[in-house]
């Protein structure tokens, strides 16, 4: 409750701002035109579609990205031939910003689907790597050992003890490395796109309403929101025993 | 475990008796040496040897340092010698297996697991059928007292019962010996003493092989028919002490032991040797 009263204060000083003539209206609109225009879009102008298409690039890229993660980097944090065979290479990757691949992404695939989840792929998909790995390796020697006193084979331990005691850290990893492909997908909008959230803010700009460009960085905030209570909600779902409750 | 329990155990197998027959366990000239990055060796451990047999409890008592839990991992498996051999029912050992379950010092619950689940979690991996899964889960949680608890996760336990579900998980896996490195050293005092008690009950209920380590010597003689006590620079055997005012009985109850004829002098002894091995200035 007390978070909200910050938020009364921010719109307020906002609205106030505008409407006392304090900042230029056409460069700062005021908080409720931008609500105005974000029905607009939606209701009019088939907004719907660039958020749908946005999701779904977020959602696509990411899934790939986590499909080759999870297991690659479960592997690396498990075992040490297959960290010093990987190793060497995720984590070069992690120094190289993805938007230095937009150019060659764009020569190489066109201005298609394609370069959108590459980026989005290659942004997230190292880190996550890493960071998985780095959960696993720290899943404690003591949990391995006790399952190899009670006669459990390498696999075994692998599938009933490193793999769910590394899941809800997994899971983090996942939800923090989601708001980081937000921001590669907005990157890739803006850039080399003509649909999505991020290309009508860059057609929004060019006839200079910045009601628009408010209303989409609205929804991409409000879109980051609720996948982070998705990842929250899958978290209690997922982990009934780590929650504080008693039985 | 509540309910008055037996003052005195059954008797536990006589330290004194023939040596013929093969050990339970079996440890000879057993060494482990590490070594340096700059290609210096390290002996942390030198020709350790002694037995321990059928049914009994076994304690590696000493002061830090004097590589006891080295040992008890070597016997896990968890470790390899550098010199000697280690054999369980005269089979060499190699290797963690199912035979030697082991109970550590730090908390080994696995969280995702009811305490049933976790119970049954040995057995699932020796693909023991289920409904002789669940009952001997049943069973073991029943001995260490945590029948009202079977379905709850282990985070909503506290320490001592975290403990008391890694004995049963061990023991439900019917191991040939049971390894235990300092299992209540991380508990309260209050609560370690109700384990130890309940530790007696269990090793009389369950017919088992112990192999313990500790440096609580009171626990040491408490729950040992046989101490190995060992000392630094290299770890190796120094004594090997029998508390023979027992008199091969079990005692069920701390006041008992320590109202015992014989303890007082049994403490002392040991209490000198861990002062003399245990301080850097007087060892050799």
């Amino acid at each position: 409750m007390l978070g909200a009263l910050v938020w009364i204060l921010f719109f307020g000083v906002w609205e106030t701002a505008v409407s006392r003539g304090w900042v230029n209206a056409l460069l700062v609109p005021s908080p409720v035109d931008v609500i105005a225009t974000l029905y607009e879009l939606f209701a009019e102008r088939g907004f719907l579609g660039d958020v749908g298409i946005s999701i779904a690039r977020i959602i696509g890229s990411f899934l790939l990205a986590c499909a080759i993660a999870i297991p690659l980097g479960i592997l690396m944090g498990s075992f040490k031939t297959v960290e010093a065979l990987f190793n060497p290479f995720v984590s070069a990757w992690r120094y190289l910003p993805a938007p230095a691949f937009i150019p060659i992404l764009l020569m190489w695939f066109g201005t298609g689907e394609l370069p959108k989840l590459a980026l989005l792929f290659l942004g997230v998909i190292f880190f996550l790597i890493t960071l998985i790995m780095d959960h696993t390796s720290q899943v404690r020697a003591e949990l391995i050992e006790t399952a190899m006193t009670l006669g459990g084979k390498r696999w075994q331990i692998l599938w009933t003890v490193v793999v769910p005691a590394v899941l809800p850290n997994i899971l983090i990893s996942m939800r923090q490395m989601l708001a980081i492909a937000w921001t590669y997908l907005v990157i890739a909008e803006i850039v080399a796109s003509t649909t999505g959230i991020g290309a009508m803010m860059m057609r929004a700009r060019r006839f200079l309403n910045t009601d628009e460009i408010m209303a989409g960085i609205l929804v991409i905030g409000v879109l980051g929101l609720a996948f982070d209570l998705l990842f929250r909600w899958l978290q209690r779902a997922l982990f009934p025993y780590l929650s504080q409750e008693g039985d | 475990m509540s309910q008055p329990m037996d003052d005195v155990m059954p008797s536990a197998p006589d330290p004194s008796g023939d040596v013929a027959e093969v050990p339970k366990l079996r440890l000879k000239g057993v060494g482990k040496s590490f070594r340096l990055p700059r290609g210096e060796t390290i002996e942390a451990i030198a020709n350790v040897s002694f037995d321990a047999r059928e049914n009994e409890v076994c304690v590696l008592l000493g002061p830090s340092g004097c590589g006891k839990s080295t040992v008890l991992r070597m016997v896990a498996g968890l470790e390899q010698p550098t010199t000697g051999e280690l054999t369980l029912d005269g089979e060499p050992i190699v290797g963690p297996d199912q035979e030697r379950g082991m109970v550590f010092q730090a908390y080994t619950s696995f969280d995702w697991l009811t305490v049933q689940q976790n119970v049954e979690y040995g057995m699932r991996l020796n693909h023991v059928p289920r409904q002789e899964r669940r009952e001997r889960a049943e069973h073991f949680i029943e001995l260490v007292g945590l029948s009202r608890f079977a379905g709850t996760y282990p985070r909503h336990l506290s320490g001592g019962m975290k403990q008391r579900v890694a004995i049963a998980r061990t023991l439900a896996n019917a191991p040939a010996i049971l390894l235990m490195d300092e299992p209540f050293g991380a508990l309260d005092a209050q609560t370690r003493w109700q384990m130890q008690e309940l530790m007696m009950d269990i090793v009389a209920a369950a017919n088992t092989t112990v192999l313990m380590v500790t440096h609580d010597i009171e626990e040491a003689i408490f729950l040992a028919d046989r101490i190995e006590f060992m000392s630094r620079h290299p770890g190796r055997v120094h004594e090997e002490i029998i508390p023979a005012f027992k008199q091969g009985r079990r005692i069920g109850q701390k006041e008992e032991l320590i109202g015992l004829a014989g303890y007082g002098d049994m403490e002392r002894h040991i209490l000198r040797l861990m002062r003399e091995q245990g301080s850097d200035e007087t060892a050799p």
